[in-house]
């Protein structure tokens, strides 16, 4: 088993990361003193555990899992609950001296017995890694025997960042799971679509399903919010790869394209621009005149009842100042949703960005004037620029929740810790309310008179 | 052990010791935790912590990548260190390993060690607590820091620390990972009563209880166990010694210190809590305040409310040593049945409060369950929810509850609230 990460997750033709060899680089590195997001482990556990009948073991002692498992916010209905459980086989000093080969086999041999999963992946991470466990060699010898994939996942956290993580987890899909087995007749629609990168946090994928099925759009395969092991396998047979806000899952879909030859279409779901930019890109790439006809007319209708929905919340935040900061993709897929609500994004986080997601945010505020782009996400940094600005709200990740209201600066969570849903039609309802709410409560006030 | 034969965690109770450690060292004034090892790490324990106690959390990581994992992390540490230093100038470095880090052989209290011999200038204290992540666990992690810094803090100040002429001498108090910052708050409430001066090793009361600085956002921990301190330490008048888990550690606490030490494995519920002020009274010779005086009987009031309802009913705890002690004496005070009893380390003393006491993991619940009432992490949520119990949440992590930071359950104010807030759940329909 090699050490290293493929260096193909490293080339991914389709990520601008990947112009120069200099910025390639970008993509592996963290600074030793600084504070980092996730690393591997952490990437591939967000992609692959939300698949409600599968488990999802980690080979690691207890840091790993058991020092924060059980937080992420995605949602399932029906089916199984094993996303709900985190399985580790919390290593102890006798495996590493005589190794744990054994412990792993029976450990994934316990968990089978009592859960008859639909599959099962087998995380590898520092410590087994470097001892060299034969992870590989387990899982393949436990699929013969239990005649479900059991999916080794090679996610040591020192290969690299959440993002490699993600890219792992595809790989792991689409070697051992993805057209695996053929769809049962009346599962398809007329049009099957699949949804990567969509992890159903506080039951978004829901609401993208509703507006999609409003049309006439079936989506065959969701990767992997509320997802079962054979939905995922028979994804294969969708006529169209929607990956959402992901760059890292676009490894997934370009290996799709090449193997199945699924087109993608990379889309973003927040706010009402995006969302109908999304459905007409979906419709156009499908190529159907009486499915384009239908989706003009319903996002016509839809259109105008959420804009009168938010107009109260709108008529209130229209030139109020926001500060984002979030990774990759939403730096410039939020913008389209706050622009929505007539919100000024006075700066944005890029450390993640690409290339194209500058250009894109660019794009984005030349609706609103000059933009202040963010490369450095240290928290001191931040609250300067929102200070310096008069920022009315600090939209970023959990991370920085008390950065901004120790500042008594308003705060929303817009990454995995968030509240409510926020894409589609209805959660743009959700996100105006919220950001109205923080804006206007008096709290901030009372404090910045009282300290 | 039902683990021997499962060979596999389902859903933990057990976090890490390098975690421990992290905690340990986030009660120190203007201190950083820097986690040698992966990114993940670092990500993963600062995730939980800022969640559980809701607030900044400085926990950076030294970001092993390939080479450092396989060959040498020697050179992530140093620079990790470095830029610490330069970008947020704390009073205090706390440096935790991880599994990865100890797998490899490193020499990490060498090269720490060689870093700090080449110093000419003043630098943050460094502490450095060895936490293999594949051994022992959080309570281990804490104990080990705590050892460290009281090494450290020796070393460093050598023979010069024993002339301290100080009029008001301190009192060293060190308490379990297990209490809430309330806790450390409250007991410091209760030894200024007695004209006591505690220093608490680590203060978790000031440094994570709930503060709104008027600096703002802050790098590094706004308060807590203060650097200049830290001399006091070996001119206290003794060693007050809290919690199941440190009791192997008192005997090197009192060698370190040279003090004279006294233990308490808890001080919860009506008899332990007696005991901790008679010897509060016997050395000030000071009588026992009329608060608590007046506490004590409100107790005893409390208990004959609150018995009523633990009548044919059974709970499971699935907590911690020191919580799983504190909490099984004030139910046995009480008179509740304790059907189950899950933890990360069996300590004999305290067996026989149990019907089962055992190692294990939250799955037990499920397996072994078949109770009134659960008292543990939200972890356990899902189980009491697929039980239909309630669940007392206590221990590490709470992160789908606000408010436990003000919590407290040591004394007797402490046994008031869960021998309420444990009967009010249990009579829920």
């Amino acid at each position: 088993m090699s050490l290293a990460a493929k260096e193909e997750y490293f080339d991914e033709p389709s990520c601008e990361h990947n112009v120069t060899a200099k910025e390639k680089k970008a993509c592996k590195t963290a600074t030793p003193g600084s504070s980092t997001g996730g690393c591997a482990l952490d990437g591939a556990y967000i992609v692959l555990s939300p698949i409600k009948d599968a488990l999802n073991i980690v080979h690691a002692p207890i840091n790993c899992l058991g020092n924060s498992y059980n937080q992420r916010t995605s949602k399932a209905v029906n089916g199984e609950d094993y996303y709900m459980y985190g399985f580790t086989t919390a290593m102890n000093e006798n495996d590493l001296i005589f190794g744990s080969e054994d412990k792993l086999r029976r450990g994934i041999i316990y968990a089978n017995n009592r859960f008859k999963p639909k599959g099962i992946f087998v995380y590898n991470t520092c410590v087994p890694a470097l001892t060299g466990e034969d992870i590989e060699g387990v899982s393949k010898e436990l699929a013969v025997k239990f005649k479900i994939p059991v999916v080794p996942v090679l996610s040591q956290g020192f290969s690299g960042n959440k993002n490699l993580g993600n890219k792992i987890a595809g790989d792991a899909l689409f070697t051992h799971i993805i057209g695996k087995k053929e769809p049962v007749i009346d599962l398809l629609g007329d049009f099957n679509i699949n949804l990567i990168g969509e992890y159903n946090i506080k039951g978004e994928l829901f609401l993208i399903k509703k507006a999609l099925k409003s049309i006439g759009i079936n989506v065959l395969s969701t990767i992997t919010g509320d997802s079962t092991i054979e939905e995922i396998m028979y994804s294969h047979k969708a006529e169209l790869n929607v990956v959402i806000c992901s760059k890292a899952l676009v490894y997934l879909a370009r290996k799709m394209k090449e193997k199945f030859g699924i087109p993608y279409i990379e889309e973003s779901f927040f706010g009402i621009t995006s969302t109908n930019k999304a459905v007409t890109d979906i419709v156009n790439s499908i190529g159907n005149m009486e499915l384009a006809k239908k989706a003009g007319d319903y996002i016509k209708i839809i259109t105008k009842k959420t804009e009168e929905k938010v107009y109260e919340y709108k008529k209130f935040l229209t030139g109020k100042k926001v500060l984002l900061y979030t990774g990759g993709v939403k730096s410039w897929s939020l913008i389209s949703a706050l622009n929505d609500l007539g919100l000024r994004v006075i700066a944005t986080g890029i450390k993640k960005s690409t290339d194209e997601d500058k250009l894109r945010i660019i794009k984005e505020f030349d609706k609103n004037g000059n933009i202040i782009m963010l490369d450095n996400g240290n928290p001191v940094n931040l609250i300067k620029i929102a200070k310096e600005n008069n920022a009315d709200i600090i939209l970023a990740g959990g991370r920085n929740q008390y950065t901004a209201i120790k500042s008594l600066i308003p705060f929303l969570d817009v990454n995995q810790e968030r509240l409510e849903p926020y894409v589609s039609y209805e959660g743009m309802e959700c996100m105006a309310r919220l950001i109205y709410s923080e804006i206007k409560n008096p709290v901030f006030k009372l404090l910045k008179e009282s300290i | 052990m039902a683990n021997l034969i499962k060979n596999i965690e389902i859903n933990p109770l057990k976090t890490s010791s390098s975690l421990g450690a992290a905690v340990f060292f986030l009660g120190l004034k203007n201190a950083v935790v820097l986690m040698h090892g992966a990114v993940g790490c670092a990500s993963f324990d600062k995730v939980t912590l800022t969640k559980h106690f809701r607030e900044n959390i400085p926990i950076v990581t030294t970001a092993l990548n390939e080479s450092g994992a396989i060959l040498d992390g020697k050179d992530f540490l140093i620079s990790g260190i470095k830029n610490v230093y330069e970008k947020m100038k704390p009073d205090f470095i706390g440096i935790a390993s991880s599994g990865l880090t100890e797998t490899n052989g490193e020499d990490i209290a060498g090269v720490i060690k060689d870093f700090k011999g080449g110093l000419d200038t003043p630098f943050a204290d460094l502490i450095y607590a060895s936490t293999p992540d594949y051994k022992g666990g959080f309570e281990d992690g804490y104990t080990a820091a705590m050892l460290s810094l009281l090494t450290e803090t020796l070393n460093k100040n050598g023979k010069s620390i024993k002339k301290s002429n100080k009029t008001v001498k301190s009192i060293n108090v060190f308490c379990p990972s297990s209490f809430t910052p309330q806790d450390f708050l409250e007991l410091r409430e209760a030894l200024d009563y007695f004209s006591f001066k505690p220093l608490m090793i680590p203060d978790l009361g000031l440094s994570l209880g709930g503060y709104l600085d008027e600096r703002g956002y802050l790098q590094t921990t706004a308060d807590g166990l203060d650097a200049k301190d830290l001399p006091d330490i070996y001119t206290s008048q003794f060693n007050l010694i809290i919690g199941l888990s440190l009791k192997d550690a008192v005997k090197n606490i009192e060698g370190l210190t040279g003090l004279k030490t006294y233990y308490f494995p808890n001080i919860c519920g009506l008899k332990n809590s007696d005991k901790f002020f008679n010897l509060l009274s016997r050395t000030t010779g000071k009588e026992i305040p009329e608060k608590y005086k007046r506490q004590r009987s409100r107790l005893m009031d409390a208990y004959l409310d609150a018995h009523f309802y633990f009548s044919g009913k059974e709970i499971a705890l699935a907590l911690g040593v020191d919580l799983l002690d504190s909490f099984s004496s004030v139910y046995s005070e009480i008179g509740a049945n304790l059907k189950l009893g899950i933890t990360t380390k069996v300590i004999g003393d305290i067996r026989h409060r149990f019907l089962d006491l055992r190692e294990g993991d939250l799955d037990m619940l499920d397996t072994r369950g078949n109770v009134d009432m659960v008292v543990s992490n939200s972890n356990a949520k899902f189980y009491a929810e697929n039980l239909g119990i309630p669940l007392l949440r206590a221990g590490f992590p709470i992160i789908d509850e606000i408010g436990h930071n003000y919590k407290h359950y040591i004394l007797y104010g402490g046994a008031i609230n869960l021998a309420v807030e444990s009967a009010n759940l249990l009579n829920k329909e």
